[in-house]
């Protein structure tokens, strides 16, 4: 039986102003899947990815990543652990005045000396890999270009550039198309979807359209209110779900 | 609390009254001169904060409440407060006056307007043989300016991290460095220059040397607050991308952090130089060299057609670099 990638147990993280953002989590995560948490704002679904990679520590409960218990881990052992963890989000968060090229290596700053870095004295190996990797996604070309000046779409795709850097066995991504539009998301969706199939790097991915969940997703999970209240695949959620998940009101709506 | 600050205020204002009331204004009435009974006017206050207190039960409200917002009288209380609102006003006014020795017959007595006369006559006829020495004068104060800001903007680059909250609210540690740098730094930036010119000027000698050190300290007080009021301001976005990547402390810091502040800290640092520019003219005054200094010798000596020349130069020099300064704020933006 395969091992799992990840293992959450009853996951809690309480805020320091008392509020209870996930309420006793479980779930695991096999290597190469797609999985997508969906949920309102304000379900857990960003707290959730933080625990992850340990942006945030958890109040309780456990975070398992290749059978290392990471849930309370300081130090080197931290950003070893982050390190191995690619992450992008809703607004890119780039350096706006950097190049693209040094936003990409950036991706490399967990695995380069702290002065090597600083003098921007990235090795050969890694400006290579950085070249690479915009390559994956599409934009050679911008290598030299002021990342502030690319489009939404194009921005994103560099954050997808810095977190291969990593050359990540997990790839979290948090609302990745949510400031984009339709049609850019899609783009940016199935450079994800082209990661995780031919690099084989598992994705957990938070969204809001269940349009682009049914298309990239191979299992789906939900929160509402900081507990899970579904688990399975994008075909089992029916409309009695999606009403569970989003309230009787809401309506679905599809993005193409 | 505010409750207790309330009644410290009206407590206050009372004293303050009763004070004025029997130790200047009285005593002027009565053209008693300045030697007025200290008891006297202890009593007084104490009278006076009695009055205040007991008006402030009476009516339910006070004007110390009313400030802080948490009175909100009506009918007659709101008449007793309003009253004692425009006597301790009244009060003040009358007061202020007496102390300040408004005299509107020194103002527009014939002595003093040809006194005034032969001065602005003076400066407006500057005596230019001075101006060798004037302008390298001008150029010690922009010198001394220009070092004070070139030494103190890597002290406060430094400081600002742990000066700024986001930097440093992850542990009980850090939180405590950070209200103690903050309380250091106010400090600091609470003594006016010219104290801490008059200080070197003892430690180091009169001169530019001394000058410069004071607009040091006041420069790095100022700057880092400006600078990790900056960097409290950072889009947290870059910060959580970076740290993801595990990123040291460090380099999150250098990555993440100082390439958003970068523009903003060099649009203060030349900001404050321009600021040093004049506070270096005032502080050669005390001693700390430069133009200021010749500007009170010229001064001492009664020479006002020199100190006319050294007005119009300063007045010039700090308004190029106010243009100037402005022009690059403008650009960098």
């Amino acid at each position: 039986m395969m091992q799992p990638l990840l293992s959450v147990r009853n996951l809690t993280l309480t805020y320091p102003n008392g509020y209870q953002a996930l309420k006793g989590i479980s779930f695991d995560v096999m290597p190469g899947e797609f999985l997508v948490i969906i949920g309102l704002s304000g379900s857990g679904k960003s707290t959730l990815l933080r625990c992850l990679n340990r942006l945030l520590e958890p109040t309780s409960g456990s975070v398992t990543f290749s059978n290392h218990d990471i849930t309370h881990i300081q130090g080197e052992a931290l950003r070893e652990h982050r390190a191995r963890i690619g992450m992008i989000f809703q607004h890119f968060n780039l350096i706006p005045r950097h190049s693209v090229l040094k936003n990409v290596l950036y991706g490399a700053l967990g695995t380069t000396p702290t002065m090597n870095a600083m003098l921007s004295r990235f090795s050969d190996d890694a400006t290579q890999r950085a070249h690479k990797a915009l390559q994956v996604v599409g934009i050679p070309e911008k290598a030299d270009i002021r990342a502030d000046s690319l489009s939404g779409g194009q921005q994103q795709r560099v954050a997808i550039a810095r977190a291969l850097m990593q050359e990540p066995q997990l790839l979290l991504a948090d609302e990745p198309v949510a400031s984009l539009d339709p049609s850019t998301s899609n783009s940016v969706m199935s450079y994800l979807e082209r990661i995780n199939k031919e690099m084989n790097t598992t994705v957990i991915c938070n969204l809001h359209f269940l349009s682009l969940v049914r298309q990239y997703a191979t299992r789906v999970i939900a929160l509402k209110g900081g507990e899970m209240v579904f688990e399975g695949t994008p075909q089992e959620i029916t409309d009695e779900w999606f009403r569970t998940i989003y309230g009787d009101d809401a309506v679905e709506v599809e993005i193409r | 609390m505010k409750r207790l600050l309330a009644i410290v205020i009206d407590l206050l204002l009372g004293a303050a009254v009763g004070a004025l009331l029997a130790s200047v204004i009285v005593p002027a009435l009565l053209d008693a001169g300045e030697t007025s009974d200290v008891t006297t006017g202890l009593y007084a206050s104490a009278l006076g904060a009695a009055v205040f207190a007991l008006a402030g039960i009476f009516a339910k409200a006070s004007i110390g409440g009313v400030s802080l917002g948490i009175d909100a009288p009506e009918g007659r209380s709101i008449r007793i407060v309003s009253h004692l609102g425009w006597l301790t006003l009244a009060v003040f006014i009358v007061g202020g006056w007496i102390i300040t020795a408004i005299s509107p017959i020194e103002f527009f007595s014939g002595d003093g307007l040809a006194g005034a006369g032969r001065i602005f006559q003076a400066l407006v006829t500057p005596e230019f043989d001075i101006i060798g020495e004037a302008l390298s004068a001008m150029v010690v104060t922009i010198f001394t300016a220009f070092m004070a800001t070139v030494i103190a903007v890597p002290i406060s680059f430094v400081l600002s991290f742990p000066a700024a909250r986001n930097v440093m609210s992850d542990t009980p540690l850090t939180k405590s460095i950070y209200v103690v740098l903050r309380i250091v730094l106010n400090i600091m930036r609470s003594m006016e220059p010219i104290i801490w010119a008059i200080v070197f000027s003892v430690w180091v000698g009169i001169g530019p040397f001394a000058g410069m050190l004071a607009l040091v300290v006041h420069t790095v007080a100022s700057l880092t607050k400006q600078y990790s009021e900056q960097i409290e301001d950072v889009n947290s976005g870059p910060i959580e991308a970076i740290s993801a990547t595990g990123a040291s402390r460090i380099q999150v810091l250098w990555f993440a952090i100082v390439p958003q502040c970068v523009i903003p800290f060099l649009s203060f640092t030349i900001y404050r130089w321009d600021i040093n520019v004049r506070m270096a003219t005032i502080i050669g005054f005390v001693g700390g060299g430069g133009i200021g200094t010749l500007l009170t010798q010229y001064q001492g000596l009664a020479k006002y057609n020199e100190v006319g020349t050294l007005v119009i130069l300063i007045t010039a020099v700090v308004w190029i670099l106010d243009v100037m300064s402005a022009r690059v704020r403008e650009a960098l933006r």
